[in-house]
């Protein structure tokens, strides 16, 4: 915890991806975005590039095929990042759960550190899940975080030793 | 002393600049906005992020243009020659070309050779524009022009209507962001910047701002209450046509420039050779 660390919370980068879900949390995300809610306010911003968010906002019952792009996306992140998993399809599956093409969850794929419940969330909601992930994400290191069941095989699929 | 303040505070002063039009930015949208500082606590946060590179050139070119960037503002003031910070200019965005360029990543490459099209648009218009300076004071050095007794922004209108067009270019603003095209290649050429690599690209963005409206502000000549008012007009009209536009085709800004701006400051320097 040195000096910069305290200015963490001023800026949230947010990174939102979707992983096939119905599109209603992204609509609410966009809406927390526009004047109404206007989460620029406290320094949030969406930016679509991963290696420059600290937020990782996942929304949807990641399907088989964009599972890989999810682990990537993870490792791209710089350290210290929080993974926020959104809406009942994120936690679950919701409504996909079992079905044979998704993986019921983010927390399967990625670890989870906070869950916003809800089909879909409200942007008050939404607000507050960050407002929570951002106290998680003071207290975190620098320290390399990996996904889950992270290997040497795993690393020669994604094709990140290329880079 | 005061020369030596604004070459050093540079980057603070731009700092305050962005704050100011991300503010100004949101009123427009008729949202609340960030507070000023903000810039700032970017900085900061990004600071302490872990450092990820994709390899030393790419990262090195990343500071190279802060660094550069720095340099040609300290040429503009101290190197008394406009058309020599001119260059130096040229030299900054050409490190972030080379960085950008040297990275596998489509939209890194792609947003490298926007940024080349860029640099064809609104080069030339810089040098017209140092030569239209010259022909009034007959000295590139930017105190004589500070202390012409004219008003250059009357004997050059149309080098000043053509360069306020030009900023967005060089800002990367709407409707010519084509480099920087946020929906569409994520930021172009600074996309594989991470952590503190990323804050020297982001830094040497504020620098930009103060070496634009410095030049600017070269338009009031030796009254400076019309320099300031000059910089202001600009900074509200930037900030009004980056939000009431869409993004333009990269063929589209340099038939523009080359087509429409380039002829009509030729037009006004030919007359005022004339005139003279």
């Amino acid at each position: 915890m040195g000096f910069f660390s305290k200015f963490r919370k001023k800026s949230p980068w947010i990174l939102h991806y979707n992983t096939g879900g119905c599109n209603g949390c992204d609509i609410e995300i966009l809406a927390s975005l526009a004047p109404k809610y206007d989460i620029e306010r406290f320094g949030a911003l969406n930016r679509g590039n991963p290696k420059q968010a600290d937020i990782l906002l996942v929304t949807g019952p990641v399907t088989k095929n964009c599972k890989d792009v999810l682990r990537r996306l993870y490792l791209e992140m710089p350290e210290p990042k929080v993974v926020v998993a959104m809406g009942a399809c994120g936690h679950g599956g919701g409504v996909f759960r079992h079905l044979y093409h998704v993986e019921n969850g983010v927390d399967n794929i990625i670890p989870v550190d906070v869950w916003i419940p809800g089909c879909a969330p409200r942007p008050e909601a939404l607000i507050d899940g960050i407002v929570e992930a951002i106290e998680i994400w003071e207290k975190k290191s620098k320290e390399k975080e990996y996904p889950r069941n992270y290997d040497e095989e795993m690393r020669k699929n994604l094709g990140v030793d290329d880079d | 002393m005061i020369e030596t303040m604004l070459v050093l505070f540079a980057p603070i002063l731009g700092g305050f600049v962005y704050g100011l039009e991300r503010i100004t930015r949101a009123r427009m949208q008729s949202r609340i906005g960030p507070p000023l500082l903000q810039p700032f606590y970017d900085f900061f946060k990004l600071m302490d992020k872990r450092p990820m590179m994709v390899h030393s050139l790419h990262a090195l070119m990343g500071i190279m243009y802060f660094v550069a960037e720095w340099f040609a503002f300290a040429v503009l003031i101290f190197g008394n020659d406009l058309l020599i910070a001119v260059f130096f200019h040229v030299l900054a965005v050409l490190a972030l070309v080379i960085g950008a360029s040297s990275v596998r990543s489509a939209y890194s490459v792609l947003g490298a050779l926007r940024e080349l099209m860029h640099m064809i648009s609104y080069e030339p218009i810089m040098v017209l524009l140092t030569i239209g300076f010259f022909l009034l004071t007959n000295s590139f050095n930017y105190r004589d022009i500070l202390n012409y007794e004219g008003y250059p922004v009357l004997e050059l209108p149309l080098v000043f209507f053509a360069f306020i067009l030009t900023i967005p270019m060089m800002l990367q603003k709407s409707p010519f962001d084509v480099a920087e095209a946020h929906q569409e290649i994520i930021g172009g050429p600074e996309i594989e910047y991470s952590g503190p690599f990323y804050e020297a690209v982001y830094t040497a963005k504020w620098i930009e701002y103060i070496y634009v409206f410095f030049f600017v502000f070269l338009f009031g000549g030796s009254h400076y209450w019309l320099g300031i008012l000059l910089v202001i007009f600009t900074f509200i009209f930037i900030n009004l046509l980056d939000n009431s536009t869409a993004r333009l085709d990269f063929r589209k800004m340099v038939k523009f420039s080359w087509v429409f701006l380039i002829p009509l400051i030729t037009l006004n320097l030919v007359l005022i050779a004339l005139w003279r």
